[in-house]
């Protein structure tokens, strides 16, 4: 097929490989990462009007074209403890979308200003093996969205009250010691919603982690620096219900789907990321793409994400189950 | 089988293992070899050593993983995860990544881009694909041989292994109880759309316009649901690593409408394990009338 329109609209600057002819004549993209970021998702996929239509079509017809409904996910599938160095891992498919996320937990000091918490960090890296794109530098863009994304939602504010990990839990002696939890996702085949499949692979990957049980005796020879002994065997689990998840919705034409396919997220006007624990509670929301909504809009998707969010609980609760079936056999 | 990543429970672990062994007794003893592996010749013939081969100490080894194929003294290693290789008189589907001024160049899933000749074309018409007409230094030259070739609208498109696609008579497939195109091309990208009239005598700018009228009027739920069957049909058997026939695809598809199956849940566990089972009943069907009679 054909994809190539030779009318040059101008107002797609994002219209996909851009000739290097006409690329003087077409406006140049507005700056800021929405845009730029729709610009390389068009290239990424490079549609054609007619599958740009169908797709568009689909979604307001209510049939997507893998067959889905609109508020409908894909098969999810779940691996934990697939690294064995770290003290969690897991990986979890959504359709062609393949995420892994892993939790390694070291001994560090607590910062001054908040002796009784312990420290996380998220970092989000795109394996070049998902797209030539991410090869060099070119993922960084993309890492560095997610890490926010996945930060804002996970961690809290800056002094890390409102966490959605339990920080004081991390603290071996006050003041002293504590576990820094370094939570690393890499995004190894990407069709979409990778924000969804990172938290939901963070979040079984937290529950995975088992965090090695300490002795502490305070010695005076050492200047009150406290001795810790880890412990080989015991392991202590981790409280995990209080993490969220992410639910997308991605909003094509008039209407929104969740668990969006890349061909799909290369039509959107906006995305809302919904994140939602297990009580239906809103913990944050991240609103990608340029074009406005209107308020009330908001607040739908907002109720559609914790309805749906429920749904997406069942099956990562069912998948993880079943993960952990394998791993016992 | 690396592809399925599948949530298989335990009795359908079984069925689909029995289902495959039973396709694999069936399959003609095709030698499919790793590389470093010997591949067995007679030493008193000469051989010719093709793709995928080389000679170790006097013995004729594979140099990349696949099936073991042999043409008079010719021995060759075709591989199945390979690019396409094209071949002249091949129709193929391929995705513009590049427009100039005299020329457009096509993602074909080959080594390198095809070249397609705007002078060569009736611009813009009614549907799809080209032939790759000559190779020539390696880039490949496409020419669209009539008003049936040309762009596409409506639809979507698959890729699929290139092996998965055998060179028939027919690529073009107008299914006329789904209202729908379907479009095997020899590179591995198929196409399931919605059916489009070919018109001989097409006003390409009256076509265009009405084109832009249409925007908002979308493809039939009726025929979309049809399209969206035979899509995930498509990707269930090629997730399997069958040979992708329209007869196989529309038996595919009609299994699943007569099962009442959803079409999204076409592509779960249950429906992958009753189409091995299905094609693996089929084969064994086909070999016993062959054998049958004797």
């Amino acid at each position: 097929l054909i994809s190539g329109d030779l009318n040059l609209d101008s107002t797609l600057p994002s219209k996909l490989p851009p000739p290097p002819v006409f690329r003087s004549s077409a406006a140049p993209p507005p700056q800021g990462s929405p845009a730029s970021r729709r610009a390389r998702d068009d290239t990424m996929v490079g549609l054609s009007e007619g599958e740009k239509h169908f797709i568009r079509g689909g979604i307001a017809q209510d049939l997507r074209a893998d067959g889905r409904r609109r508020l409908q996910f894909r098969a999810l599938t779940v691996e934990t403890g697939i690294i064995p160095q770290a003290n969690g891992s897991a990986r979890v498919r959504m359709g062609a979308t393949e995420v892994i996320a892993s939790v390694k937990a070291e001994l560090g000091k607590p910062t001054i200003l908040h002796p009784d918490k312990g420290k996380v960090s998220i970092y989000v890296d795109c394996s070049p093996t998902a797209a030539p794109m991410f090869e060099g530098r070119g993922s960084e863009e993309l890492s560095a969205e997610l890490s926010v994304g996945l930060q804002r939602c996970l961690l809290g504010g800056k002094s890390g009250a409102g966490a959605a990990i339990d920080l004081s839990s991390l603290i071996v002696v006050e003041g002293k010691a504590c576990w820094d939890l370094y939570i690393d996702g890499l995004v190894v085949s990407s069709d979409g919603n990778l924000l969804d499949a990172l938290a939901a692979a963070i979040k079984v990957a937290l529950s995975d982690t088992g965090i090695p049980k300490v002795n502490v005796s305070l010695n005076n020879e050492t200047d009150g620096e406290p001795e810790v002994d880890i412990s080989d065997e015991e392991f202590l689990q981790f409280d995990t219900s209080g993490v969220p998840v992410i639910i997308t919705l991605t909003k094509v034409g008039k209407h929104y789907i969740v668990d969006a396919t890349s061909e799909e997220e290369s039509q959107m006007s906006s995305a809302v990321s919904v994140s939602v624990n297990s009580h239906g509670q809103i913990c944050g929301l991240t609103k990608r793409g340029g074009a406005g909504l209107d308020p009330s809009v908001i607040f739908d998707m907002i109720s559609v994400a914790k309805n749906v969010s429920q749904r997406f609980y069942t099956l990562l609760e069912s998948a993880f189950a079943a993960a952990e079936a394998v791993a016992d056999e | 089988m690396g592809d399925l990543h599948l949530r298989l429970n335990q009795t359908q672990r079984v069925r689909l293992e029995a289902a495959l062994h039973e396709l694999q007794a069936l399959a003609p003893a095709a030698a499919a070899v790793t590389f470093a592996d010997n591949i067995p010749v007679n030493p008193e013939d000469t051989i010719l050593k093709g793709h995928g081969t080389s000679d170790q100490d006097g013995e004729v080894v594979a140099t990349v993983c696949g099936v073991v194929e042999r043409v008079q003294n010719l021995v060759c290693v075709r591989t199945l995860r390979a690019r396409y290789k094209p071949q002249k008189g091949d129709i193929i589907i391929g995705r513009v990544s590049e427009i100039a001024s005299k020329r457009w160049r096509l993602e074909t899933n080959f080594s390198q881009g095809a070249v397609l000749m705007l002078s060569s074309m009736n611009l813009p018409d009614g549907i799809q694909a080209e032939v790759c007409h000559i190779q020539h230094d390696g880039s490949l030259d496409l020419q669209p041989r009539s008003q049936k070739y040309g762009k596409l609208q409506r639809g979507q498109l698959l890729t699929v292994p290139a092996y998965l696609v055998k060179r028939r008579k027919q690529h073009f497939h107008h299914l006329e109880q789904y209202d729908a195109d379907l479009i095997l091309g020899c590179n591995g990208f198929v196409w399931v759309g919605e059916h489009a009239v070919v018109d001989e005598e097409t006003n390409s700018n009256e076509d265009q316009h009405k084109l832009s009228m249409e925007v908002e009027a979308f493809t039939p739920l009726e025929t979309r649901r049809h399209i969206c069957r035979l899509a995930n049909a498509v990707r269930v058997l090629s997730a399997l690593g069958f040979t992708l026939t329209v007869e196989l695809i529309i038996q595919t598809a009609e299994a699943g409408l007569s099962s009442d199956v959803e079409i999204n849940n076409m592509l779960g566990a249950e429906f992958y394990v009753q189409t091995a089972e299905r094609e693996a009943k089929r084969r064994a069907d086909l070999s016993r009338r062959m054998n049958g009679p004797r």
